[in-house]
């Protein structure tokens, strides 16, 4: 069975009508595995007891699969009378994932700033949320542009495990094709170089952020 | 010289201070009339910056009182918060914020502590860029700033809250030679001005013009405390001659 382009390019219109929901839940699941993993962050750093709560809570996470976190919130949740929708399970699922990971990068960018700007903070009488917004978080952000920027590929490169919870996505909707003509190369082929064209384009964006980032830095 | 109406800036009684086993400030006790400049001085390790930055609530002390204006440090939150206000702090490092242009670094506390809005808030930093001789350099980052511009724009940021009480840690220390009279004219005139200051400094010449008392600290305890012809011309404490020894040659 030879590759058949023609057939292949029959198959992009399929796959990519799927694009816009893979990148929004790509998006929003980045953006909650951020707030969240911040949050889990700064809540650590808050003594002794959150934050012996919070390791516990970023360890759990980190070490549990993001199928089972996908599978627990989509079909265990309902026995206990909370359904949500496959979309909102995904994106929290991913984001609940992936803001272990995100506390962890946010832990090495905040330990990477001077403690000479925390005292320069308290001396100019900034409490501490606003130490946090307008002295911690800019600096930090600078700091792990680039293994953020990872994350969020790895992120994208998550949305294909939504399938098995009927997520309409790009690969399962190539997979379905496949099972339809038994012809898997073509779309299979079509649905990665597509995550690929998206994944380039978030590390482009990534690296852009960097660069303006340090420049900052250097002015 | 303490007028009695009202309190001293700084009053310091019987201040401990201990890191681990170590006792780093011992029955410290010192008073700091309004308008005094107060010059530290002392062998490193002597506890000299440690006290300083007691002064403001950078460092915890375990036993002892600290009375800024009569208002007790740690007596609450709210009043640790009120006398940090009423005071500035320059560091040896500068700590700069550098994501922030000099303005911002200016403005930010005035904007979110003392919620002034943002063109008032600007104004006032402005103004004080110029008393450090600087507004040009407003719209730069630290950066791009040499050390001495550094150091005034910290003063600066200091002075935009209107502290009665300036602390300085050691702040010409970091500077290439060159630039440290950059900054102590900057100080020397804002003694001139009036402002109570508090200087841990090792420039002699500082403290000879500027300060009314020169405190000399060892191993955690003030041993001398002398207006500054005194101290220069005949220390009393024998580590406090040996100290002049090495450092004025």
């Amino acid at each position: 069975m030879n590759f058949d382009v023609t057939f292949a390019l029959s198959t992009v219109p399929t796959i990519t009508g799927v694009m816009a929901t893979t990148m929004s839940i790509a998006v929003a699941s980045c953006a909650g595995a951020a707030l969240l993993g911040f949050g889990l962050e700064i809540v650590r750093r808050m003594g002794r007891l959150p934050g012996f709560a919070m390791r516990f809570v970023i360890d759990f996470v980190r070490s549990t699969p993001v199928l089972a976190w996908l599978y627990f919130l989509y079909f265990v949740l309902p026995f206990y009378g909370i359904r949500l929708s496959a979309l909102t399970v995904g994106v929290l699922g991913l984001s609940v994932y992936y803001s272990g990971y995100l506390a962890e990068v946010f832990k090495a960018g905040i330990d990477a700033i001077p403690n000479g700007q925390h005292e320069a903070a308290r001396a100019v009488g900034l409490n501490r949320a606003d130490t946090i917004l307008f002295v911690l978080a800019p600096q930090m952000l600078r700091n792990i542009a680039a293994p953020m920027g990872n994350y969020f590929v790895s992120v994208l490169k998550a949305t294909p495990y939504l399938a098995v919870i009927a997520v309409p996505e790009m690969l399962g909707r190539a997979f379905d094709i496949a099972s339809e003509t038994y012809r898997y190369a073509e779309p299979l082929t079509v649905a990665g170089l597509l995550f690929l064209m998206l994944a380039l384009v978030v590390t482009y964006a990534v690296k852009q952020l960097e660069k303006r980032l340090l420049q900052a830095a250097r002015r | 010289m303490l007028a009695l109406s009202s309190p001293a800036a700084v009053e310091i009684a019987a201040l401990n201070k201990w890191f681990g086993a170590f006792h780093v400030l011992q029955d410290v006790d010192l008073s700091a009339p309004k308008g005094s400049r107060i010059v530290i001085c002392g062998p490193s390790g002597s506890g000299k910056s440690t006290l300083i930055r007691c002064i403001n609530g950078l460092e915890s002390y375990q036993r002892g009182t600290i009375r800024l204006e009569g208002c007790e440090l740690g007596a609450s939150r709210k009043e640790t918060m009120l006398a940090r206000r009423n005071t500035g702090m320059v560091f040896q490092s500068f700590n700069l914020f550098p994501h922030l242009s000099v303005l911002s670094n200016c403005t930010l506390a005035l904007r979110r502590v003392a919620s002034k809005p943002k063109k008032e808030a600007e104004e006032i930093a402005l103004h004080y860029l110029e008393r450090v001789k600087i507004p040009e350099q407003a719209h730069k980052y630290p950066a791009q700033l040499s050390g001495g511009q550094q150091q005034r724009v910290a003063i600066a940021r200091a002075l935009c809250l209107n502290p009665k009480l300036m602390l300085f840690d050691e702040p010409t220390s970091a500077l290439d030679p060159e630039m440290v009279k950059e900054v102590l004219d900057v100080m020397v005139e804002l003694a001139g001005d009036g402002m109570t200051m508090l200087c841990v400094t090792h420039e002699m010449g500082f403290a000879r013009e500027v300060a009314d008392q020169v405190v000399f600290m060892d191993q955690g305890r003030i041993v001398e405390m002398a207006p500054p012809a005194t101290f220069f011309e005949a220390p009393a404490n024998p580590r406090a001659r040996l100290f002049l020894q090495k450092i004025l040659h």
